[in-house]
């Protein structure tokens, strides 16, 4: 079997789903259930079976999917998340648009699959650039508002600044090596090899919301909270941590590339850690804990552990996904995300169990897939030096401050009685989305167990990094920390990041702005700029030559009529004279000739009047029949 | 078969012309019918054409005698390059003969004219002859004058008229030097395969680059590439919608496939010498198309200088593709046949896009793009085409422009690698513009004035979805377009 039908299905089944107009929420859950469900199964049977493909464009150009281990991982992960995103959305989103928001969602999972089974740059740039497309109808889903497209446009244009990056990859992989397979990489020396290196580092830098792109995962709050689920937890976001995972082995030839990333990811970890404690914006605190967890897989990478890296882009997804939906469930019952407005915990006691199961993850205490992932991330940065093991045990501390804020102030237990507050409870249907989500992070404890992490290491090709009793016990202490900062913050500061210096920084300390007055307004005024100056000043010399042209022709045409028309009147009064006197001597020579020669040149003389009839195309044939003159005079004297 | 394919649409403009009492919809069906019958005599071409290496560079070729003493014949031949134009021209001139009248004055002259417009097109692009290439080339600005002229709304005359007279400006450098290319070979002849063959400039440094010099600036007006490119936004922006599809669609790809027949074919040594400045101009109208687009705030402006950016990227592909003699075979021939993808491509992307920019014109008189928002409440049908035509323009995979886009860079990297960066540049900026039409267009507020805006009907949703299923099944599985363009550009890159 080929492995295209594992992106195609969803591909094509999604598209038509969004075309089909809107259903009813049973008949969407269950098309999507069905869709889904049997993307899962390809994908298990494509990774048991190590189903391949190509695609023949033309001779140079050969499209090809594969399996390796980490790939076969996240091609499993990824419908599995969105089948229980998508289920969810079909039961919680607006009715209206519905139809269209569950087609695209699983069409986004299609191209997501296209970035996983991909084998060669061109594949990847296809589904690289296809999510990005499904991004932006996603996020600018609800339209009617024109906040939402311009979101949309933010997102995929921000995003397509780091697709250059994979461009530039491209262009260089088949400049050194006449062909776009993965397995050329490897080979690369000097500018050519940095290029494509760091090219993919910038791409998936941008993807995974690392700084200084973070800002676009704001941005992408303005679609549906189920949205925002799927594309931080299964797709858009988790391709940028995949792709340095699944290529890291070849990536790392390049001078200096682990250190990059670590720096970009361990950045990005604790600015993005702060940005969260600030966060007052309930689905902006979890953004930017994706960009900070996203930023721990890129530190992995970087150490040496593309294996751990993959493994934490799959426990997150777990632990993301419900977070995000049980969120949009809070935003929607008090009907805003302002994190001080919430403590739904009375109101919604079991969606409140179910987002702590995923919360205890995120804060990545022990015993949790997240805690173990994590962890494992803190060991295989310790190889690399104990300071960098250091800094993320303080992004780890930061991750278990916001996910403790979070869990607290959304669905904890206000103070006051708050009987008479009108909150719509959720139905049982999307209840059960997030319930199977959290039945996923609950199963991934297992790897606590180390047969099973020994295991999971295994599949995914890699082992696991060996660490120290002191620095896991330095990292325990980092997270008791953050989750007694977290608590303290909300016992005495509820409202943190509503108002004042902590809001202007909550919003990643200001980047967005500098973006918009460094990037953005001078771009729109340089359009503007070189609009007018293409009217007025390019334009400029052709219509110089127009108005010169204009006057010339006046000035010839006035020489015109008194040169060239006299010449014609007197042409013409020249054949009247001929015919006149032929007439008189006529019968003297002879009867035909002077006749016809008369007539001949009166009706020159016409003609050449009718020359003057100001119709172009006489003037045209008139140019071509001196064409042909000069071409005749000048291949006789050649 | 060529010629006949050639002469059935100048027989049905006849026709138009003799048969006086003919009603609208009997013109309209009579013109499809003669471009219809064109386009299939195209696709017997095609099924017979032989892609296999060994194959004759140019088929299905006959030949008349005309002025033997100048070597002018009437010869007419096809190779995979210049087949695939005319069958996307076919195609583009069945769908804007379709596509119904927006000002539906003299139906009889309007159908006529496209009949004859499409003649000439498709003469140009199968001559063998340089003669008869040139004859076709300025027939076409004829034709095209009187439909913008005639048909066309606001000051249309004028820009018709300043149409007319800058490429034909342009087309008189074209004419300069083809008479000095010809003149260089002995005996003279105008044979198109005999010139390729003799490669008569070679080792003439002043004349040739003279020469050379003369046909690009002829073809650059015609492409069009920065500076001599502003003769194309009023010619749109007055012009109707369907002869804005042809103008962008067809005529542009006279100035770029003449660059390759002519110039990159006929004066290899020349061509290769001044590739980089080309390149360079290529760059400029690549930037400078993007980015005066993305600043205007007219519809028809804004497709028109994205018209612009793309041809630099076609221009920009053939530049590589010729500036070296031997060497990088397969990024430049990559390059070429990106180029000529490009074409094919944006002929029917923006076709489309100017398709629906008329429906914006003949439902609302304006192309203000300020003056819309919403419709995609009252115009889903017109939201799903335009979006598509959209993402195919700014290069999305999976559609048309992609596929050509991206062979254009690769290729263009292995010869010019910083020319080919900066140009990635284009394709963020061309995202970011059409997102922005999309967003002001269909989205947010619908305004009062705009609650009856039609959606489209049947008429025009079955032409542009014809155009866009063409656009989707090149970037899905384009093999079959680039098998057919590729046994041209590795013969024209194999010299």
């Amino acid at each position: 079997m080929t492995l295209w039908l594992l992106p195609l299905l969803p591909f094509i089944a999604g598209a038509t789903i969004a075309t089909m107009g809107d259903r009813s929420r049973a008949w969407l859950g269950t098309l999507a259930i069905a869709v889904l469900g049997a993307t899962l199964t390809l994908a298990l049977l494509a990774a048991a079976q190590g189903w391949t493909a190509t695609l023949i464009w033309s001779d140079t150009i050969r499209l090809s999917a594969e399996f390796m281990p980490i790939s076969a991982a996240v091609a499993v992960m990824v419908p599995a998340v969105a089948l229980a995103v998508t289920f969810h959305a079909t039961q919680h989103e607006e009715t209206r648009g519905l139809g269209r928001l569950t087609g695209l969602m699983i069409l986004f999972t299609g191209a997501m699959e296209l970035v996983v089974v991909a084998n060669d740059l061109l594949t990847l740039l296809i589904g690289w650039e296809l999510i990005g497309a499904c991004s932006w109808a996603l996020i600018s889903h609800k339209w009617r508002e024109i906040e939402n497209p311009h979101s949309g446009l933010y997102a995929f244009v921000m995003t397509r600044f780091g697709d250059l990056g994979l461009f530039a990859a491209v262009m260089a992989l088949f400049a050194a090596t006449g062909s776009f397979d993965y397995a050329g990489i490897a080979t690369l020396q000097g500018p050519l090899q940095w290029i494509v290196a760091y090219g993919i580092l910038l791409s998936a830098a941008s993807k995974a919301g690392q700084v200084p792109f973070a800002p676009w995962l704001f941005r992408a709050m303005a679609g549906p909270s189920s949205v925002s689920a799927l594309l931080h937890a299964a797709t858009l976001v988790g391709a940028g941590a995949y792709i340095l995972a699944r290529l890291q082995p070849s990536l790392t030839l390049a001078p200096g590339f682990g250190t990059t990333a670590i720096a970009v990811g361990l950045t990005t970890a604790l600015v993005g850690g702060v940005v969260g404690v600030l966060q007052n914006h309930t689905k902006r605190l979890l953004a930017a804990s994706t960009s900070a967890q996203l930023g721990f897989m890129f530190v992995a990478v970087g150490a040496g552990y593309p294996g751990i890296a993959a493994l934490h882009l799959i426990v997150h997804a777990t632990f993301k996904a419900p977070l995000f939906l049980s969120a949009g469930l809070a935003g929607s019952a008090i009907g805003s995300y302002r994190l001080d407005q919430m403590r739904l915990g009375r109101a919604m006691p079991f969606i409140a169990g179910l987002a702590a199961l995923a919360t205890v993850g995120l804060a990545g205490l022990p015993v949790t897939g997240g805690g173990w992932s994590k962890e494992e991330i803190v060991k295989a940065a310790e190889h690399a030096g104990f300071w960098l093991a250091l800094a993320v045990m303080i992004g780890g501390g930061l991750s278990a401050a916001y996910a403790t804020r979070f869990q607290l102030l959304a669905f904890g237990r206000s103070d006051e009685n708050d009987c008479d507050r009108e909150v719509s409870v959720p139905s049982w249907p999307e209840t059960l989305g997030i319930a199977i989500l959290a039945v996923m992070t609950l199963a991934l404890t297992m790897l606590w167990f180390s047969p099973v992490a020994d295991a999971a290491a295994a599949t995914l090709g890699s082992s696991l990094p060996k660490g120290t009793a002191l620095a896991f016990s330095l990292s325990l202490a980092f997270v008791a920390t953050g989750v007694a900062g977290g608590v303290y913050l909300v016992r005495h500061y509820p409202a943190l990041g509503a108002l004042g210096a902590a809001a202007a920084a909550s919003d990643w300390l200001g980047l967005p702005t500098l973006i918009t007055v460094a990037v953005v307004r001078p771009v729109d005024a340089l359009a503007r700029a070189a609009a007018w100056a293409d009217d007025h000043i390019i334009d400029a010399g052709p219509r110089g030559v127009a108005t010169l042209g204009r006057r010339g022709s006046t000035l010839i045409a006035a020489a015109d009529n008194q040169v060239v028309d006299q010449g014609i009147r007197w042409t013409a009064v020249f054949g009247d004279w001929l015919a006149r006197v032929s007439d008189r001597f006529g019968e003297a020579v002879s009867d035909g000739i002077p006749e016809g020669t008369a007539r001949l040149t009166g009706m020159i003389g016409h003609d050449l009047r009718r020359l003057q009839t100001g119709f172009s195309h006489h003037y045209y044939a008139y140019i071509i029949g001196g064409v042909f003159v000069v071409v005749a005079i000048l291949a006789a004297g050649a | 078969m060529l010629t006949l394919a050639i002469l059935t649409p100048m027989l049905g403009a006849l026709a138009l012309i003799i048969l006086p009492s003919l009603s609208q919809s009997n013109a309209r069906i009579l013109a499809i019918g003669a471009s219809g019958l064109s386009f299939l005599m195209l696709l017997i071409v095609w099924a017979r054409f032989d892609t296999s290496v060994d194959a004759p560079a140019f088929q299905a070729f006959a030949e008349a005698a005309w002025i033997p003493s100048l070597g002018v014949a009437w010869r007419v031949g096809v190779d995979g390059m210049s087949l695939a134009l005319s069958l996307m021209s076919g195609v583009l001139f069945i769908a804007c003969i379709s596509w119904p009248m927006e000002n539906p004055t003299r139906p009889r002259a309007y159908y006529a004219w496209f009949l004859f417009l499409e003649s000439v097109s498709l003469g140009l692009f199968l001559a063998l002859d340089l003669l008869i290439f040139y004859v076709f080339f300025d027939l076409s600005l004829v034709g095209m004058f009187f439909l913008i002229g005639r048909w066309g709304h606001g000051d249309a005359e004028r820009a018709a008229l300043k149409f007319f007279i800058y490429t034909l400006a342009g087309s008189l450098a074209i004419l300069l030097a083809i008479i000095g290319l010809v003149l260089s070979v002995d005996p003279i002849t105008f044979d198109m395969r005999a010139l390729i063959a003799a490669q008569p400039l070679a080792g003439m440094d002043l004349r040739g680059g003279l020469i050379l010099l003369g046909f690009l600036v002829g073809f650059a007006v015609k492409a069009p590439l920065f500076p001599v490119h502003t003769w194309l936004p009023p010619a749109h922006v007055m012009a109707p919608g369907p002869v804005s599809a042809i103008l962008a669609g067809v005529l542009l790809k006279m100035g770029t496939y003449g660059i390759v027949r002519i110039p990159f074919q006929m004066m290899r040594e020349t061509f290769a010498d001044y590739a980089l400045p080309l390149a360079i101009v290529a760059l400029a109208s690549i930037l400078w198309g993007a980015i005066v687009a993305l600043g205007q705030t007219n519809l028809k402006r804004r497709i028109a200088y994205t018209s612009v950016n793309h041809m630099g990227y076609t221009v920009m592909g053939i530049a590589a593709a010729g500036a070296l003699l031997t060497g990088a075979e397969g990024a430049r021939e990559m390059a070429l046949t990106g180029a000529v993808v490009e074409m094919v491509a944006h002929g029917l992307i923006t076709g489309a896009l100017f398709l629906i920019a008329g429906g914006f014109w003949a439902r609302s008189e304006t192309y203000d793009i300020n003056a819309f928002g919403g419709l995609a409440n009252v115009a889903p049908r017109l939201t799903v085409a335009a979006v598509i035509a959209a993402f195919a323009s700014l290069g999305l995979p999976g559609l048309a422009g992609f596929v050509a886009e991206v062979q254009i860079f690769v290729g263009t990297f292995a010869v010019f690698p910083w020319i080919a960066a900066i140009g990635l540049l284009g394709i963020l900026i061309t995202a970011a513009l059409f997102l922005r039409l999309l967003q002001q267009l269909f989205f947010g507020d619908l305004p009062k004035a705009r609650e009856g805006f039609p959606d489209v009907s049947l008429a025009e949703g079955t032409v542009l979805g014809a155009l866009l299923a063409l656009v989707v099944l090149i970037g899905i599985y384009p093999r079959w377009l680039l098998d057919l363009i590729g046994s041209a550009t590795s013969a024209i890159i194999g010299g």
